[in-house]
């Protein structure tokens, strides 16, 4: 009984291929990771041959946008209004409610945005590319393609990775717009904010600067998340077990990757735009 | 049992039927409406199971505890949940003492990146931080291997062998998620605290006696306890709403992977109106806050 259940969560161990090495445990997160790099590298070599799939970058970036829109819209104005109101709590204490339109544009711009970007691209986008991708390679597709003559990396991938870049540029910019929005409502009608002070407030920590470094990171965000989709997608091995791990670890690594970064960008971002 | 399985996805379209105008987005409504029904049912029905979860399968209920801490696959390699959600967590604390210290400084207040520390670490950044991770962790990893075991059939061979499917593998897994968040979490926010005060004091330079004298000054018991309840309201509707997903996958491998995807969406959204709910109610009124420091 116990195994029989037990069974549906284990690994599938892979074909060794031969070499001595992958009988060594830790030799097989390195050989993923190379291959990560090798496919990254062959990914932005075919970014720049012609021709590109344009009929298929339109349809994954209207696949991508869909699953996103909605997790987007719902998650940016909790978000927003959930940092909003604790920064408001201090504020308001120590009497500075009116300031409160800075806290709200600075959360908004420069974390909240990104963050949940980050969320929506590797929670719904990066998982939705690679349960597609994973199906088609559960179902030999792609090795049909190779038989073919048609690379998939330039035929799905590339579409897929320019896809999702530039749905998380499209998608920050939804993130800080409605978040905003959600904020101004939330502080002048909720909390009792006066209108003007809070728009006037907005310009005060935030500028320029801060949006261009935030673009910057939405951007770095779609790229890893689509790579790491797509690499996980490709790799998929083992029935319906593995296409389910691998969408699983695709969301995990894209979190990891994508809040490192956030991270790294945030402290090069405050030393070219204070 | 087989109601929960036997409807979306797989009711052909009904063919030799006369054109109605509007039809498609009413069938589009009436099929959000069960779909919502049979949702609620089904976690309705894993919640009520729980203490029946407990006395009759313990031992399962301890299995899982340890396979949630750990996770599956290429995932236990790097260090299992625990190390995962504590990484995510590490990242966000950085984040406070990156963002908040050159803010601060800006106006000239950097001495109070302790309290940011106390104050939006407890109160917003690990609880967000820790749901997402959670749907991510052991959430999705929850929904791969029901639905495995749906497409495998192993979820009818339970039915046969008369052992009760829902309580068996998600209530038990309501359980487990539960008790496993509490080490967890644990470390999540000691990684973010960790975080602050190095990012804080070491990388910016700022002395440790400013740094910690602000970070305790601020930080409450209560607001602790408050933060510990959204993680574990957050992991129980994480598990719920992930073992549904896996629970009644359908469409082979493929329909596996969107399983997966559909989950984590849902459960990323569930989670963030936890967090808001709990924190406009808890602190909606008074803010609980004293600058003071009592």
């Amino acid at each position: 009984m116990d195994t029989a259940i037990g069974g549906a969560g284990k690994p599938v161990s892979e074909n060794p291929g031969g070499s001595t090495l992958s009988r060594v445990e830790w030799s097989k997160p390195a050989r993923a990771m190379g291959d990560f790099v090798v496919l990254a590298g062959e990914t932005f070599a075919a970014a720049f041959r012609r021709p590109l799939a344009w009929r298929e970058l339109i349809d994954q970036i209207w696949f991508v946008a869909r699953v996103s829109i909605v997790p987007t819209l719902v998650l940016s104005i909790p978000y927003t209004v959930l940092i909003v109101f604790t920064l408001n709590i201090v504020l308001i204490e120590v009497g500075a409610g009116d300031l409160s339109g800075a806290g709200a544009a600075l959360a908004s711009i420069t974390q909240v945005g990104p963050v949940v970007t980050a969320i929506v691209v590797s929670g719904a986008g990066s998982t939705a590319i690679c349960a597609d991708l994973g199906a088609r390679t559960i179902r030999e597709e792609i090795d049909a393609m190779k038989v073919i003559g048609i690379n998939p990396i330039q035929a799905l991938v590339v579409p897929r990775v320019i896809a999702a870049t530039f749905v998380a540029l499209l998608l920050y910019s939804a993130v800080a717009v409605v978040g905003l929005t959600g904020s101004y409502f939330f502080v002048v009608y909720v909390q009792h904010v006066t209108p003007g002070a809070f728009i006037f407030g907005m310009t005060i920590l935030t500028g320029l600067p801060q949006v261009i470094v935030s673009l910057v990171k939405a951007l770095l965000f779609g790229l890893s998340a689509g790579l790491i989709a797509c690499y996980k997608g490709l790799s998929v091995g083992g029935g319906a077990t593995g296409v389910g791990n691998a969408v699983n670890e695709t969301v995990v690594f894209a979190f990891m990757a994508l809040f490192l970064i956030n991270i790294l960008a945030t402290a090069f971002g405050v030393k070219v735009a204070p | 049992m087989r109601k929960y399985a036997a409807r979306s996805g797989r009711r052909e379209p009904e063919e030799d039927e006369t054109y109605i105008p509007g039809r498609q987005f009413l069938s589009g409504v009436v099929d959000a409406v069960r779909t919502l029904g049979e949702q609620t049912a089904f976690i309705g029905n894993a919640l009520a199971s729980t203490v029946d979860a407990v006395r009759r399968y313990p031992g399962e209920v301890l299995r899982l505890i340890a396979v949630l801490g750990m996770g599956t696959g290429a995932l236990a390699v790097i260090g299992g949940t625990v190390v995962i959600v504590g990484f995510l967590t590490l990242t966000t604390g950085a984040l406070i003492a990156v963002q908040g210290y050159n803010t601060l400084s800006n106006v000239g207040i950097e001495a109070l990146t302790g309290f940011l520390g106390a104050f939006l670490n407890v109160r917003f950044i690990v609880p967000a931080t820790a749901g997402v991770a959670l749907a991510a962790t052991i959430g999705a990893g929850a929904t791969a291997q029901l639905g495995a075991m749906r497409i495998n059939e192993e979820i009818d061979a339970l039915e046969a062998m008369a052992i009760r499917p829902i309580t068996y593998l998600a209530s038990t897994r309501i359980v487990a998620g539960v008790v496993a968040v509490i080490p967890i979490y644990t470390i999540a926010m000691l990684m973010g605290f960790l975080a602050t005060r190095f990012g804080t004091t070491i990388v910016y330079g700022q002395s440790r006696g400013v740094y910690d004298h602000y970070f305790s000054s601020f930080l409450h018991p209560t607001d602790l306890l408050w933060s510990f309840t959204e993680a574990l309201s957050m992991a129980a509707a994480v598990m719920a709403i992930h073992t549904y997903y896996g629970y009644n996958a359908t469409g082979g491998p493929a329909g596996v992977g969107e399983a997966v995807g559909r989950a984590v969406r849902s459960s990323i959204t569930a989670g963030v109106f936890i967090l808001l709910t709990i924190t406009l109610s808890v602190y909606g009124q008074s803010g609980n806050f004293h600058l003071s420091g009592g």
